[in-house]
């Protein structure tokens, strides 16, 4: 009998899988598993974005920028079929991806705690080598002061966590929920002192075993970002704060197996001695940064590649298939759990090739399809990924965009004064467009910002100035929005034209403004 | 969005300042008894004063005169009789039936660095998460008001900008407005270069950018977008709001020309443009040393205008809108140290309370002889809490707010209003 079943099995299998399932490119498997839940919910998906959409969407996402405007009409014009994968092959291997993934990935590991320039570095050499993100997080993680000088840089991430501010202790907690919540998908902060109270799947021990990889790491003052480690010699101590029953871990990751911690004698804990005279840390011979480095970012560990799957699905799609990106657990799982394990299994399979995985993301009709709903129909659930959602551009993003756009010197000043009107304060994820009063005063009155659309040589007001009023809508909006004017923009335009009389160039500036200070221009739609 | 049939929100604010703000306006055509019952039922407001450091009780609102630990200040009588003040605040002992004394409040943060925190969060209990400033949480469950000005504005000394880690875990868009010394935000007034007229036109084709990317998407996003430069609008118009060159010397006056004094009647400007949240910092109270000396200089300034903004809302009719409250992190040890100071003494202290849903002319709780300790039941910081929010009309019971999904109390669960002070 079961011999029989297993045979029917198999036979029902055969009979309703399509063969060629496996063979089909990921971004095909995509889009199937996100249609067939959208069906099912009876949710009607958006129209495919037109050339224009897709085109503003995937140069934000993948070269940061807005294009350049003759490279908006070459696109338009272009009538070949493959003209979409061309340009995201393109951009991908452009010279502006590496700067761009550096960027956003800084904004995600580091959420503006501040930056290095040997961490920028590192970012951008391991994104221009597309180095896997295993070995990234690996860099990442060992922090090893032995490493070459680009590698070398990685140390960031734990350096800056590590500096401490006037008379406040070290952040340890924070620095411990960091790696849990980046790195794992995991917050665990309210699993610090007892089990989570409402999240079963978080247990005091994660945290803390995790807080045993970093308790010893100290930040080595100077140029370079640099950590070192004092010995780790026993397991740790822990009680629940309800509880007070005591426990004990050793590094361990959440659910996997504790660390064992080797018994040195007295005094030889060192392979390299501290030395007071040079002020030099010493190199303890069990270091539990390796250990972690070693056995965190591992194809083994599914929580180390969904989350990295899911933070890659977000920076294309604005939202986790996992959302919050930091709580993975059971109660709260992904919107598709099918697309998230595959996606995992092709990261695993395709050795963490982050570029590859973009690609494919950015291929599928899902990533394709337009921010406009389907006539008649009311927004649906953003977790079904029905309709592209609205991403935040972040301060580094939109000040690129203005430059591009008004024809202006980026100059590492304007971008500050972009930093300070646009970005979130530290520890404040920067993941969803939230206009604010502060950014929209700026807009409205930073004399540089007003200063991009004065007519200057080779400026986009002056390029308008010097068109016919016939051509000017088409030219502004090519260059500011990515896209052809509708006919009602069009007649907008030369309507304040006609009526600017003999202040022609201010009315141009004008129109250029409210371009820029618009919804549509400062979110990625 | 809109919310009375009645008229804009513009009219609202406009007809506001007609019909409460001065007399030679007259009464506006808005002023109909329908319009005024309709801002009256809308129209709930915060003012709160937090003076940094921590006050002395005992030279202010619950003195125990000819005692061991008393000071040498005496005790005054106040427009209520039985009701007895620090000779300090002469002139809020005039304004006493209007105000509402707790004088048990102890709480359990010794340090500035938690109770500043504490107090003004008002979460006893560690959840993990961190709780919003009362500012954040009142704008949070009150919104923006109908001036069309951000809920919640900090007027204090030194810097100003956005706060927003006030806004905890309600996220940055509940922090505060902070006018540096009474000054308006970056970026708030408009170049020289750029005339009314272009500014104008360019924010119309700006609207008319965002009417049209909205038709056929989501609108949450354009909606806030144009509350971020509506806000900008709202801000500019009242830019003499922040010119206090525009206000009649007797204001001046009355109010006194120290930063409190100024900060204090900015308060009450705002409050009149109507301003949900408006909270006013003194700093420098934490009179380790010579304590009778400073707090000698120290609580006449607090005096005069928080004496001077009790009375001006109550002729204006606004008290039975705003709730006052002056508080700090704590109060100061009836032991006097060996600086002739006093040191943090959260364990016994007083917070006033005046306006709406306030019982006006009372004096709840009592402390000891000495006033060393609570001699009635305790109230701690959740207790103040409840009582805050009962006397705006808010059910701390059933109100929640959510993080992440996770529903989580407004006001601590085991404590309730401080009843006696509640209308």
């Amino acid at each position: 009998m079961p011999v029989r079943f297993y045979f029917l099995a198999t036979a029902y299998t055969l009979a309703f899988t399509p063969l060629v399932f496996a063979a089909d490119p990921l971004a095909v498997r995509i889009d199937r598993l996100i249609e067939a839940k959208a069906k099912t919910e009876g949710v009607p998906l958006a129209a495919r974005a037109d050339d224009a959409e897709f085109l503003r969407r995937a140069w934000l996402d993948l070269a940061g920028q807005i294009p350049p405007t003759a490279d908006v009409r070459a696109f338009l014009a272009d009538r070949s079929a493959d003209k979409r994968a061309r340009l995201l092959d393109r951009l991908l291997d452009g010279p502006d991806y590496a700067p761009r993934m550096a960027d956003r990935f800084h904004l995600m590991l580091m959420e503006r705690l501040g930056d290095h320039t040997e961490w920028s570095t590192y970012l951008r050499e391991t994104f221009a080598a597309n180095k896997p993100w295993d070995a990234m997080a690996r860099d990442i993680l060992r922090a090893d002061p032995k490493a070459d000088a680009v590698t070398r840089g990685a140390a960031f991430f734990l350096a800056k966590r590590l500096e401490n501010y006037g008379q406040n202790p070290v952040d340890y907690s924070a620095l411990t929920r960091d790696v849990g919540r980046l790195f794992l998908g995991k917050n665990l902060q309210c699993a610090e002192c007892h089990d989570h109270l409402f999240i079963n799947d978080y247990k005091q021990r994660h945290f803390q075993g995790l807080f045993a990889y970093v308790k010893n790491t100290t930040l080595v003052p100077g140029p370079t970002p640099r950590v070192a480690e004092k010995p780790t010699t026993e397991k740790m101590k822990f009680a629940s704060v309800f509880t007070k029953v005591e426990m004990i871990t050793g590094p361990a990751l959440p659910d996997g197996r504790m660390v064992e911690v080797p018994a040195f004698p007295k005094g030889q804990e060192y392979a390299e001695s501290p030395d007071r005279k040079t002020n030099a840390p010493g190199v303890p011979k069990f270091s539990t940064l390796a250990a972690l480095s070693e056995q965190l970012p591992t194809v083994k560990n599914r929580d180390f590649v969904r989350n990295a799957v899911n933070r890659l699905w977000f920076v294309l799609l604005g939202r986790g298939l996992v959302h919050p990106l930091d709580l993975h657990h059971a109660d709260n799982p992904a919107s598709h759990p099918e697309l998230l394990e595959l996606l995992a299994d092709e990261f695993v399979a395709h050795q963490f090739d982050i570029k590859w995985l973009l690609r494919e993301i950015a291929r599928s009709e899902t990533y394709q399809r337009s921010s406009l709903l389907p006539a008649g129909v009311k927004p649906p659930d953003p977790a079904l990924f029905a309709v592209a959602l609205e991403k935040r551009l972040s301060a580094e993003q939109l000040f690129a965009a203005v430059c591009q756009a008004a024809g202006g010197k980026p100059t590492p000043a304007l971008k500050a004064k972009f930093v300070k009107a646009y970005a979130n304060q530290p520890r404040e994820p920067e993941e969803e467009p939230i206009p604010s009063l502060r950014g929209a005063l700026f807009v409205l009155h930073d004399a540089d910002v007003l200063a991009l659309l004065k007519p200057k040589p080779g400026s986009l007001v002056d390029r308008l100035a010097n068109l016919a009023d016939a051509d000017l809508a088409d030219e502004l909006y090519l260059s500011v929005l990515t896209r052809h004017p509708t006919a009602e923009e069009t007649a907008t335009v030369k309507k304040i034209l006609t009526a600017a009389d003999g202040k022609r160039t201010d009315a141009i500036s004008e129109l250029a403004w409210a371009l820029i200070a618009s919804t549509e221009f400062g979110v990625n739609h | 969005m809109n919310r009375s049939p009645l008229c804009t929100p513009r009219d609202h604010r406009l007809s506001r300042r007609q019909w409460l703000g001065s007399a030679a306006l007259g009464v506006g055509a808005f002023a109909t008894p329908a319009v005024a019952n309709e801002l009256k039922k809308r129209r709930k407001q915060v003012l709160f004063v937090w003076l940094d450091g921590g006050m002395s009780q005992l030279e202010s609102w619950d003195p125990k005169p000819n005692t061991t630990f008393g000071g040498p200040f005496r005790a005054i009588p106040t427009s209520v009789p039985g009701i007895h003040i620090s000779e300090l605040l002469p002139d809020t002992a005039k304004q006493m039936h209007r105000l509402a004394l707790v004088r048990s409040v102890s709480t359990q943060d010794n340090s500035h660095s938690a109770g500043v925190d504490r107090i003004q969060r008002g979460d006893p209990k560690n959840r993990g998460v961190t709780y919003p400033y009362f500012g954040s949480a009142v704008a949070k469950l009150l919104g923006p008001g109908d001036g069309g000005l951000p809920p919640y504005v900090w007027v204090k000394p030194g810097n100003g900008g956005f706060i927003y880690k006030d806004a905890g875990f309600l996220g940055p868009q509940y922090g505060a407005l902070a006018l540096g010394d009474g000054k308006p935000p970056e970026n708030l007034v408009r170049p020289p270069d750029l005339p009314a007229e272009a500014d104008a036109a360019r924010n119309e084709l700006r609207k008319l950018a965002d009417k049209r990317y909205a038709a056929g998407r989501r609108t949450e996003l354009t909606e806030a977008n144009s509350f971020a430069f509506d806000t900008a609008d709202q801000l500019q118009r009242q830019l003499d709001l922040f010119d206090s060159a525009k206000l009649p010397a007797k204001d001046r006056d009355r109010y006194g020309t120290h930063d409190l004094g100024r900060h204090m009647l900015l308060a009450r400007r705002l409050l009149e443009a109507g301003v949900t949240f408006v909270k006013v910092t003194s700093y420098g109270w934490d009179t380790h040393g010579d304590h009778f000396n400073g707090t000698a200089s120290l609580h006449p300034k607090f005096d005069r205008p928080f004496a001077a903004i009790v009375q001006d809302l109550a002729d204006r009719g606004m008290l039975d809108d705003v709730l006052v409250i002056v508080a700090a992190e704590f109060g100061r040890t009836p032991r006097i140290n060996g600086h002739l100071g006093r040191d943090h003494w959260p364990e016994a202290w007083s917070v006033c309370m005046a306006g709406r849903g306030i019982k006006p002319g009372v004096a709840a709780g009592k402390t000891n002889a000495l006033g060393t300790d609570v001699a009635t039941e305790p109230h701690d910081i959740g207790h103040l809490f409840h009582t805050w929010y009962a006397a705006l009309g808010i059910d701390a019971a059933a109100k929640h707010f959510y993080n992440a999904g996770q529903p989580l109390p407004i006001a601590h669960e085991e404590m309730h209003p401080v009843k006696e002070v509640l209308a």
